[in-house]
């Protein structure tokens, strides 16, 4: 079977507090679009930065294959297994190698403000830059131009001159999509990306993010609260709990019992109870 | 309309309309052998029902009373009036005294008027040399060689003794003053900053060098220069920009300090090194309160370049106070008031100007 991330025994804890992961094991193929489940607090947001290391594991290994490291896209040879890299002890190149290749999407957009549009989707080229030349913002023709195809495939090419913070929320987001692709990206982690956006932009920057996964066949873990879209979008589904994952499975095998073994199983509380004064002085229930 | 008395057993769940859209959703998704009992459950879903209104009269008596102070704010209070009554004695502060010393500086104020408009607009104080016309003086022209001697005497040492000229000496020593400060400051910020310090080790290290140093007032910084290299606006200038670059480091690390952490690791996510990182993720955001920091400073060091006049280092001060020195009153006058137009004005563009950039 083709590999992406093969994730075993994952454990992170900060300082000496309790596990945040205990002893995270799945495996991704390359392609595939996996929508994670979970309360706040359950884990999503650590696992995905364990990843790419935005947050150090305490223990565990992240198998990738060395071949997307080295850029080469084919396998030199299909009938052998591809050789595996623990990302989890990497150094810093080759950490730095894996990063490139992954890109990154956040609930809060993270675009720098001041910049243009299009200066923030290059900044995904960075990794690959010319160290100088990119410190004074000086980009190649060629990546200018890449930058504004990948504007123009999330639907942004005529805002590519303005400034990040002109922007609404759902484009915000869809040009923190274009900047990931910059990167050439085998994986894409999503950090609740549609949570502070409304329901029509969120299926606006999902759909995108979808049909981008699609058409250059990218690993996308997405976190998403909403049930629904983590229905309709995942080809897969994951379910954090404590620290654990506790459903994995296609959408249609997401059964109540399983959704409320996500969500309900410990730690949850019931709305609070009665108020503490019995009278109501305005009109209750005329909203 | 009355609110219906809860059912017993039965569940309310007041704040269900200030719960996002979302959770409920999930809630609705529970199987009735969930934890959600189905005997327990309310009849509509949550989020369709009521926040429950608060009540006004007696049954206030239920809610939990906020934190009182009490003794704690009258100690505060006490000791705050000892501080005040131990400072005021200290600078043994006296109505009497001020009362005495009125008629002086009424006395004073009146030899002063009105000022000597002549100091600034009298060609005579100017002692333009003969040799040169105002055209050649000005502007900047090909000269004979005595000629240029007489022109660059006259702008090095005649000009700058006028109130014109040191008024102009004055805004030169803070625009150098400030911008040698910015060049040293800007690249110490970012280590002196806990979020972009290559190490906690340099972090602590600068922070408290520049610290230590700031206690240094930009008048002793003066004292010392001017003892070590001679009176004149070189040492005031120096002394500006050394204790502006304190300031502007405490300043800048702290605008770094505050960044949205987010663009940073958004940047960090991308494989981008430490440098590109800084000119990406941090250099934008900081940069709106740099400029703003710098302009205020400036402000600031035209007021800072006047009092260092005053101790020789050249500028409108000095004038003033040989003229004071002299009981020049009238003269003293208008230098206080071309100080005064001058300071106005920069605090004015330069309010302008930040409010441009930010």
């Amino acid at each position: 079977m083709d590999l992406m991330i093969d994730v075993q025994g994952l454990r992170k804890a900060y300082g000496d507090g309790d596990l945040i992961l205990k002893d995270v094991n799945i495996s991704f193929a390359p392609g595939e679009f996996v929508t994670i489940l979970g309360l706040s607090g359950a884990g999503k947001s650590t696992f995905l930065r364990c990843l790419n290391r935005l947050i150090e594991p305490t223990g565990g290994r992240i198998m990738v294959p060395r071949s997307v490291l080295d850029g080469s896209s084919a396998q030199p040879d299909p009938g052998r297994s591809p050789e595996l890299v623990d990302l989890a002890t990497a150094g810093p190149r080759e950490l730095r190698l894996w990063r490139r290749r992954v890109g990154m999407i956040f609930q809060q957009f993270n675009l720098v403000k001041r910049m243009s549009v299009l200066d923030n989707v290059l900044s995904g080229t960075l990794g690959e830059a010319n160290l100088l030349a990119s410190i004074f913002r000086s980009f190649p023709k060629a990546e200018r131009e890449r930058a504004l195809r990948n504007l123009d495939r999330v639907g942004l090419l005529d805002q590519a001159y303005q400034r990040a913070d002109t922007l609404s929320g759902g484009q915000q987001q869809r040009v923190a999509i274009a900047r990931a692709l910059m990167q050439r990206p085998k994986v894409i982690l999503a950090d609740e990306p549609v949570a502070s956006l409304d329901p029509k932009l969120s299926v606006q920057v999902l759909d995108t993010l979808k049909r981008v996964a699609v058409e250059d066949g990218i690993t996308v873990l997405v976190s998403l609260h909403v049930l629904d879209l983590a229905k309709t979008y995942g080809d897969r589904i994951i379910g954090f709990q404590g620290g654990r994952i506790v459903f994995d499975g296609k959408p249609e095998a997401l059964t109540d019992e399983a959704v409320e073994r996500v969500y309900f199983r410990e730690g949850y509380e019931h709305a609070p109870a009665t108020p503490r004064t019995g009278i109501s002085t305005s009109a209750a229930g005329a909203v | 309309m009355l609110q219906q008395p809860p059912e017993p057993g039965s569940q309310p769940q007041p704040q269900a309309p200030s719960k996002p859209m979302t959770e409920p959703q999930a809630e609705r998704k529970v199987p009735k052998s969930g934890p959600l009992d189905p005997a327990k459950a309310p009849s509509t879903p949550p989020r369709f029902q009521a926040a429950q209104p608060r009540a006004l009269t007696a049954e206030l008596q239920a809610f939990p009373k906020p934190p009182r102070h009490g003794w704690k704010a009258w100690a505060v209070a006490f000791v705050l009036l000892l501080i005040l009554g131990w400072s005021f004695a200290g600078v043994q502060f006296d109505f009497k005294e001020l009362l005495r010393g009125a008629p002086q500086m009424v006395d004073m104020f009146q030899r002063s008027i009105p000022p000597d408009v002549s100091t600034l607009t009298d060609p005579e104080r100017y002692s333009l040399p003969e040799e040169l016309g105002l055209k050649e003086l000005i502007l900047p022209m090909p000269l004979e060689g005595e000629l240029a001697e007489v022109k660059d005497r006259w702008w090095r040492n005649t000009f700058p003794n006028t109130v014109l000229g040191a008024t102009l000496q004055t805004i030169q020593m803070a625009v150098a003053g400030t911008f040698i400060a910015t060049l040293i400051a800007f690249p110490i910020g970012f280590l002196a900053a806990r979020n972009t310090s290559p190490s906690p080790i340099v972090y602590h290290a600068i922070k408290l060098t520049v610290n230590f140093l700031r206690t240094i007032p930009d008048f002793a910084a003066g004292l010392i220069l001017i003892a070590a290299i001679g009176l004149g606006p070189f040492a005031g200038t120096l002394a500006l920009a050394f204790h502006t670059t304190t300031v502007l480091v405490k300043l800048f690390s702290e605008a770094i300090e505050n960044i949205d952490p987010g663009v940073v690791e958004a940047v960090t996510a991308t494989g981008a090194r430490y440098p590109q990182v800084v000119s990406f993720a941090v250099v934008p955001q900081v940069i709106p309160d740099f400029i703003s920091f710098v302009l205020y400073r400036f402000e600031t060091n035209i007021r800072a370049a006047t009092v260092l006049g005053l101790i020789g280092a050249g500028g409108i001060g000095l004038i003033m106070n040989s003229d004071f020195r002299m009981f020049q009153y009238p003269q003293a006058a208008m230098s206080v008031i071309v100080l005064i137009v001058l300071v106005m004005l920069v605090d004015y563009l330069s309010a302008r100007l930040r409010r441009l950039v930010i």
